[in-house]
């Protein structure tokens, strides 16, 4: 059974991760298109949290903003995931070293575990909080945590490369 | 005064010299300024979809443009005074940076296109079914222009 860190060398040796990583312009191509697809992400994720914290929108439903803002945040998701999977399997050896690599993995399950979470509890009474400015504590704490933990995958996305 | 002087004068200032001396003063103001942009793209993206009939269908277009000023002004406020940080890192190799001068010549168009969109449709336009041919056009034109600003932004650290 190989390890992580063999599985990481092996794939850093392919082509495919050498084309990625030596290659003038595929790299920084691809890593414009992953900063403008976690801006697609978080700038329409933040317009919801921002509406769980009745700080825009207040006169509109929650469950109208999410139908709304969700097909945008996803097609960001998809941007993002397929990019930041290039990237990754570009640098897939120095990244396994790599401390702010490591805490933007964790940090994206969190963010993921967040709305979960947020759907499982809170958010099954959506119908008796969708008019209200102040919505429930529960959907307030689910809002600041999405922000704080993007912001956070932000910040450690761009330390990825401070720290190489 | 030229802008290669005004340049030269940035570099000296205490800003200038403060931004080229420190070492994680560049990486703290960029991840401020990246911050910002994830702000500011959502709130211009759903503004611009607003107004091509793409999102928000059912709310005003004056309700939309509103309510997200705040958002996008203070998005580029915000980005202006970072972006002016990373710049004094080194003003006069900024001058001579392709990718730079064609960030700053697009981000002064769109700066222009979108805030005179935005703000005549949260306080000047009448509520149509449907947008003008006008109002389209400048959404396509301040969409394509954010988009290659970021490009070129990407784009200054490679040339």
């Amino acid at each position: 059974m190989p390890s992580l860190l063999q599985i990481c060398q092996w794939i850093y040796n392919t082509h495919f991760s050498t084309a990625i990583r030596e290659s003038v312009y595929l790299f920084p191509i691809v890593e414009g298109i992953h900063t403008l697809g976690i801006t697609l992400v978080v700038g329409t994720v933040a317009v919801l949290d921002f509406r769980l914290l009745g700080i825009v929108l207040e006169s509109v439903p929650v469950t109208r903003i999410a139908r709304q803002v969700l097909p945008w945040t996803w097609t960001g998701f998809s941007v993002m995931f397929v990019t930041g999977l290039l990237l990754s399997i570009s640098e897939s050896a120095t990244n396994y070293y790599n401390w702010a690599f490591r805490i933007k993995l964790l940090l994206l399950l969190l963010v993921g575990l967040n709305p979960l979470i947020f759907h499982l509890t809170t958010y099954r009474s959506v119908s008796k909080w969708n008019l209200a400015t102040t919505t429930p504590l529960g959907a307030r704490i689910a809002a600041a945590c999405s922000l704080a933990l993007w912001g956070g995958i932000i910040v450690a996305g761009r330390m990825i490369a401070y720290l190489h | 005064m030229s802008l290669l002087a005004f340049c030269h004068w940035v570099a000296k200032t205490h800003i200038g010299i403060a931004m080229r001396d420190s070492s994680w003063d560049f990486a703290v103001v960029e991840i401020f300024h990246l911050l910002a942009l994830a702000i500011f793209g959502g709130a211009v993206l759903l503004v611009d979809l607003r107004l091509l009939d793409l999102a928000f269908k059912d709310l005003p277009r004056r309700q939309i443009a509103r309510e997200f000023l705040p958002f996008t002004v203070g998005g580029v406020v915000a980005m202006v005074v970072s972006g002016y940080l990373m710049f004094a890192n080194g003003p006069v190799r900024y001058y001579f940076n392709p990718a730079f001068r064609l960030k700053i010549a697009l981000f002064l168009l769109a700066t222009v296109v979108h805030f005179a969109l935005q703000i005549w449709t949260a306080y000047r336009s009448s509520e149509k079914s449907v947008s003008t041919l006008w109002s389209r056009g400048a959404s396509v034109a301040s969409l394509l222009l954010w988009f290659a600003i970021g490009l070129a932004g990407r784009a200054i650290g490679y040339v």
